[in-house]
């Protein structure tokens, strides 16, 4: 089985929601990536999403396209990730992993080659926002071959009639991208979003996990009965930024949040 | 697999999940537009009453005496606003007025797009933004100005190189959080499906045109149509209505910059590998890690890594060829054409008849070669006052 799909399993078996947190990878180092990595499983957090920098990151706001170029500064690229995701599987770290991508990356490296690296670094799932459901043939068939990692599925807002054939065979769990920005928005927006969860619940068979625009439990209390977990990416890739790439703040941060979730 | 987003292998749509909506209503609304003989009269009625069409197809005498071939030129710099960009704004923004949106957003790099935009725009009472590098805002301060006059608001973008990649990255962005009421008016013939389709559709009345006033004159087929490439819109436009008249040799001009050897050029044809980038499958400049490489060319509206997808199954199937010429071969030709025919050419057109240039030396005087004159230099002269100054450009 699938670390997701295993941790996803023990999150229903002990009802609890989810935490899944954004990191990019190479900052402030690989070194470095690798003891925040280290920080968050022992704080807990269910599933790490590790962004690979790519020049041109459409689907990002500034936050993460700042991030993506100082990695990319720093000499860090796909090879480089794939050996630090060896080295801390070797030592031990357990966590499921989740490499965050654009797709030009993918097709640089070969998607086959890809695919296989993946099964060999211990890499568990791929996000790749730049590759909706009708363009996912290729990588969908190379990660069925290697049977190791998984394709991710993004849902948005505005997917409408597109959400049953998008979950009809997704795994691990379903990325709902809220168009929520910040906290206190409008009423009426949140009425759009509760109502475009719940007909994403709805029709998944697995988890239903929120993402873009959050900063602290308080922000999914709304949505709370209806998704079973959050994903911190910006705002998280900010705390570390202003605590210098703390070990202690990354742990902090996320412990506090897995409680109040 | 949407197979009908496809150019061979090319093009496709890899945008973000919220984006597939808003371009199959796209898709339909056009295909439903192409169908409306309404819609193609408002259209027409436009070209012809606001944007001047149609344009001529100028025999330029002492420059085909000079050069051994008989050289037309097809003057789209004489379009109102001054390049080939406003026939596709006309017509997207029509398309825009027919799916109800009240704004529009647009990326820019020479300034062309962005003042065409702004222009059909203000025609149309809608409220426009435009997305434009840093870098190419104080190359081409007067368009930046020009947008302003005509009620646009022109976002700065600083990112990655401050040029069309960059400022089209942030449209895309915009875009994804703002499609329900806002429209994407895409310049070049790329982006996902179905924007490279429209952007030919709209741009091909270059090519109906010029075939047709050719065989007016000379009762056949030229043996060459030329047009120079940056993501491919004047050319593909140029190219559309003789790509089935095997016998007519088509070929596209990219930007070498300093050359080809020294790295720093726009050759994305010559010089790329097939890659995703702005939700298309075609050549980009991109380095061993596949993030995509700054382009460089003296030219704003060449200054772009990539290439429309149906340009690179044109290249792959042999159909057309794509070559290049450098920043100094580019300027002297624009220097050329303004002493032999008076006519001051876009730096980006000049591209092309630099290698009319060499090209005409192979043909003879039997022979016809048609050249896009896309748009016209006057956007330009500060550039080429720095060039002819002989300060190294900086970029």
């Amino acid at each position: 089985m699938n670390r997701i799909e295993e941790r996803m399993a023990l999150l229903k078996q002990k009802n609890e929601k989810a935490l899944i947190t954004y990191l990019t990878a190479g900052l402030p180092d690989l070194e470095g990536t690798k003891a925040l990595m280290r920080a968050q499983e022992e704080a807990g957090v269910d599933v790490l999403e590790l962004g690979i920098p790519f020049s041109d990151p459409i689907a990002d706001g500034p936050i993460i396209q700042e991030a993506s170029y100082q990695s990319i500064c720093r000499g860090t690229n796909l090879k480089k990730v794939f050996r630090l995701m060896e080295e801390i599987r070797s030592e031990g770290v357990e966590i499921p992993v989740i490499f965050m991508m654009y797709y030009n990356t993918i097709l640089n490296y070969g998607i086959e080659a890809f695919a296989a690296e993946c099964r060999a670094a211990g890499v568990d799932g791929v996000i790749v926002p730049d590759l909706p459901f009708e363009e996912q043939g290729a990588l969908q068939a190379a990660l069925e071959k290697e049977d190791k990692a998984i394709l991710i599925q993004l849902v948005s807002p505005v997917s409408g009639a597109r959400i049953p054939a998008i979950l009809e065979h997704a795994r691990g769990f379903v990325y709902c991208v809220s168009s929520m920005g910040v906290t206190g928005q409008a009423g009426v927006f949140h009425q759009e979003v509760l109502s475009y969860l719940k007909e994403v619940k709805a029709v998944s068979k697995i988890p239903v996990m929120m993402g873009f625009g959050i900063r602290t439990p308080e922000d999914i209390a709304p949505m709370k009965e209806i998704i079973d977990g959050a994903i911190v990416g910006s705002h998280f890739i900010r705390l570390l930024e202003q605590s210098d790439y703390s070990t202690k703040a990354a742990k902090e941060y996320c412990s506090n949040f897995k409680q109040n979730i | 697999m949407n197979s009908k987003a496809y150019y061979g292998k090319f093009g496709g749509q890899f945008v973000a999940e919220s984006l597939m909506n808003t371009l199959e209503e796209l898709d339909q609304t056009f295909e439903a537009a192409l169908k409306d003989p309404a819609f193609l009269e408002e259209y027409r009625y436009y070209m012809e009453q606001y944007v001047g069409r149609e344009t001529p197809l100028y025999y330029a005498k002492r420059f085909s005496e000079t050069y051994g071939t008989n050289i037309y030129l097809k003057r789209e710099d004489l379009n109102h606003t001054g390049a080939h960009k406003i026939n596709n704004v006309i017509g997207q923004i029509l398309l825009a007025r027919r799916m109800g949106k009240r704004k529009v957003i647009a990326e820019t790099g020479a300034g062309q797009h962005g003042v065409a935009t702004a222009t059909g725009a203000a025609l149309f009472d809608l409220e426009c933004t435009v997305y434009m590098g840093e870098e190419d805002m104080k190359r081409q301060a007067l368009n930046v100005m020009r947008m302003e006059m005509l009620g646009a608001k022109v976002v700065c973008v600083r990112s990655g190189s401050n040029t069309l990649k960059d400022a089209t990255n942030e449209a895309i962005r915009t875009w994804a959080k703002t499609a329900e009421d806002t429209f994407y008016v895409i310049g070049s013939a790329v982006g996902p499906y179905p924007y490279p389709k429209i952007v030919r559709e709209f741009q091909s009345v270059i090519s109906r045109e010029a075939k047709r006033q050719f065989f007016e004159k000379q009762h056949k087929l030229p043996d060459v149509v030329m047009a120079c490439v940056g993501g491919g819109s004047n050319s593909i436009g140029m190219f559309a209505d003789f790509i089935g008249d095997r016998d007519v040799e088509l070929i596209g001009v990219e930007a070498a910059g300093k050359g080809i050897e020294t790295g720093e050029h726009a050759a994305a044809m010559a010089e790329g590998r097939p890659g995703t980038l702005h939700g298309m499958y075609s050549y980009l400049l991109q380095d061993t890690d596949g993030n995509i490489k700054l382009a460089h060319s003296i030219s704003a509206g060449l200054d772009y890594p990539g290439v429309g997808p149906e340009h690179a199954y044109l290249k792959d199937s042999g159909r057309a060829q794509y070559v290049s010429v450098t920043d100094a071969e580019a300027m002297d030709a624009l220097m050329e054409l303004c002493r032999l025919e008076g006519i001051i050419p876009a730096i980006e057109s000049a591209h092309a008849l630099a290698y009319a240039m060499k090209k005409a030396k192979t043909m003879t005087m039997d022979q016809n070669l048609i050249v896009c004159l896309s748009g016209r230099g006057d956007k330009d002269v500060h550039t080429i006052a720095d060039y002819l100054a002989g300060k190294a450009y900086l970029n």
